[in-house]
């Protein structure tokens, strides 16, 4: 069977699209943990309870609770549009997270919890949102990427990759260079990057659909 | 709790070959132990016993003690820190942030045996080894707290009627390892907020990089006045940044009251040489940025060399 031109040059684009918002993704989720390092040392610290227990581990746990999300969201007609959305209101999240860590910090530090605990907490309340939203695109990234059940491993296989490449080139650019700016315009800019990027998503969902029908 | 990381047999191979190509300028291995947050060494020779993090020649000695000699400064600046007693003659209350071998505490007991002495040092494992090796003792006024630096002053401003020293060390570096959050704007804010009118905040700081500039102009933002005090013999300054209340001498009279106090205290080493290493002329880079909770770039800092 010949294979339509139109539809391979649509699915290339698709294909394309759908690795670029997963690395983008990507990228910032690790960019938001070695910065949230930072912004819970002048509260709990730099030890090592506050960087690798409580930072890692909500990082971690967030994007399990994101992947199982985006899992359940990805087999719903509507999951574009809420892909859309949720990446929109990490990005805003991101946005203004300088803004509300002073006071959630000073709170749960005159609450009496240490750095462990404490820190914990912190890491939750300002993390677990924004990096379970970002958590949402990867497995939706596969279901685009999937037209036939045989497909789904090798759509899998190149969105962990690429998406873990882009969190690593995340991780050294964050650590080596962008720590040198003020993280108040670092997590600025990045949060009205992830907020267009949301709002693209929104709108080609939006507009293909009307396109569809 | 902490694990002792002894199960690689790689690990001990690399030990091995590190601590034969490794000069034992300091003596023999006394002790060493895996910390949370250090590999600790404590060196001995002869009576002369010697605290380091890590083996590596570029890490810098955290403290040397002769224990046949205990008033002698082995190391510039725990000296350079009496800098404060031209500001502060009597010291009531002292705070010092990094306890190490507990050089300066000890030696501060000793020469005010009156005066309330808190210590907050945040490696546990180092208050064991300043007693057993380093001839360091609490006592009912000299109390370490085993805590980071910023918490605990975060901690005693949250008391009712927080406290106020006469004298805040600032000492709590690790050689490789910088804590931005006790270098920023808020922090100094935080140690001003448990600082006595009358009292000065002495840091150790390393004189030959830009990151020195950088705590510099962040301490004279704060403060409105950072006197640096220069080490002749080590790459170690101190700044001495006074409470509002603090009368400084200028000129001769300045060295005068290092000759005063020399006598009243009987110092074994020389205040008069301390307060000589006093460097008005000296000026911040003004290119120098004051390090905020939000921008503290130390590492890159520290690894650019002073613009002169």
């Amino acid at each position: 069977m010949e294979p339509n031109p139109n539809r391979t040059a649509r699915q290339k684009t698709r294909t394309a699209a759908a690795v670029l918002v997963a690395c983008l993704c990507g990228w910032f989720v690790m960019e938001l943990e070695i910065l949230g390092v930072r912004m819970l040392a002048p509260y709990f610290g730099s030890a090592v309870y506050v960087v690798t227990g409580s930072v890692i581990g909500t990082f971690l746990l967030s994007l399990s609770v994101g992947y199982l999300l985006g899992g359940r969201l990805s087999a719903r007609k509507n999951s574009g549009i809420l892909l859309g959305v949720l990446i929109l209101l990490a990005g805003v999240w991101t946005a203004v997270l300088p803004f509300f860590t002073g006071p959630v910090c000073d709170q749960i530090f005159d609450w009496g919890l240490d750095e462990k605990w404490g820190s914990l907490l912190a890491a939750l309340v300002l993390f677990a949102v924004p990096t379970t939203f970002l958590g949402t695109v990867s497995p939706m990234a596969v279901r685009w990427l999937t037209q036939r059940p045989e497909e789904a491993g090798v759509s899998a296989g190149l969105v962990m990759a690429l998406s873990t490449i882009a969190s690593f080139a995340g991780c050294v650019v964050t650590a080596f260079y962008l720590i040198l700016y003020s993280m108040r315009l670092v997590l600025l800019i990045s949060g009205l990057i992830l907020a267009l990027l949301g709002t693209a998503v929104l709108f080609t969902t939006l507009v293909r659909r009307k396109n569809d029908a | 709790m902490l694990k002792k990381q002894r199960a690689f047999p790689a690990v001990f191979l690399v030990f091995s070959v590190l601590s034969a190509a490794a000069p034992e300028e300091w003596g023999r291995l006394a002790a060493r132990k895996e910390s949370l947050y250090n590999t600790i060494f404590v060196y001995q020779k002869d009576s002369v016993v010697t605290l380091r993090f890590g083996r590596r020649a570029a890490v810098p000695i955290q403290t040397q003690v002769d224990l046949n000699n205990l008033r002698q400064h082995q190391l510039e600046y725990t000296k350079l820190v009496y800098a404060s007693l031209l500001y502060v003659p009597e010291p009531n209350s002292i705070l010092v942030l990094g306890l190490g071998g507990g050089v300066i505490p000890r030696d501060f007991r000793f020469y005010f045996p009156q005066a309330q002495i808190d210590v907050v040092e945040i490696d546990e494992a180092i208050p064991p080894l300043a007693k057993e090796f380093f001839a360091f003792a609490e006592d009912d006024k000299m109390k370490v707290y085993v805590d980071d630096g910023r918490m605990f002053i975060k901690k005693q401003l949250r008391r009712s009627n927080p406290p106020q020293y006469d004298i805040i060390v600032l000492d709590a570096f690790n050689g490789d390892y910088i804590p931005f959050h006790l270098m920023t704007r808020e922090f100094l804010e935080e140690v001003k907020g448990i600082l006595s009118p009358k009292g000065v905040a002495a840091a150790n700081v390393f004189y030959d990089n830009q990151l020195f500039d950088a705590e510099w102009v962040t301490f004279l933002e704060v403060f409105g006045r950072s006197d640096v005090f220069l080490g002749r013999t080590s790459g170690n300054a101190i700044l001495i940044s006074p409470g509002r209340e603090v009368s400084v001498p200028a000129g001769p009279a300045f060295l005068e009251r290092a000759r005063t106090l020399q006598n009243k205290h009987r110092l074994a080493f020389s205040l008069p040489a301390v307060a000589r290493c006093f460097r008005p002329d000296l000026r911040p880079d003004s290119k120098a940025r004051v390090l905020t909770d939000d921008r503290a770039p130390v590492d890159s800092l520290r690894q650019r060399p002073r613009r002169d």
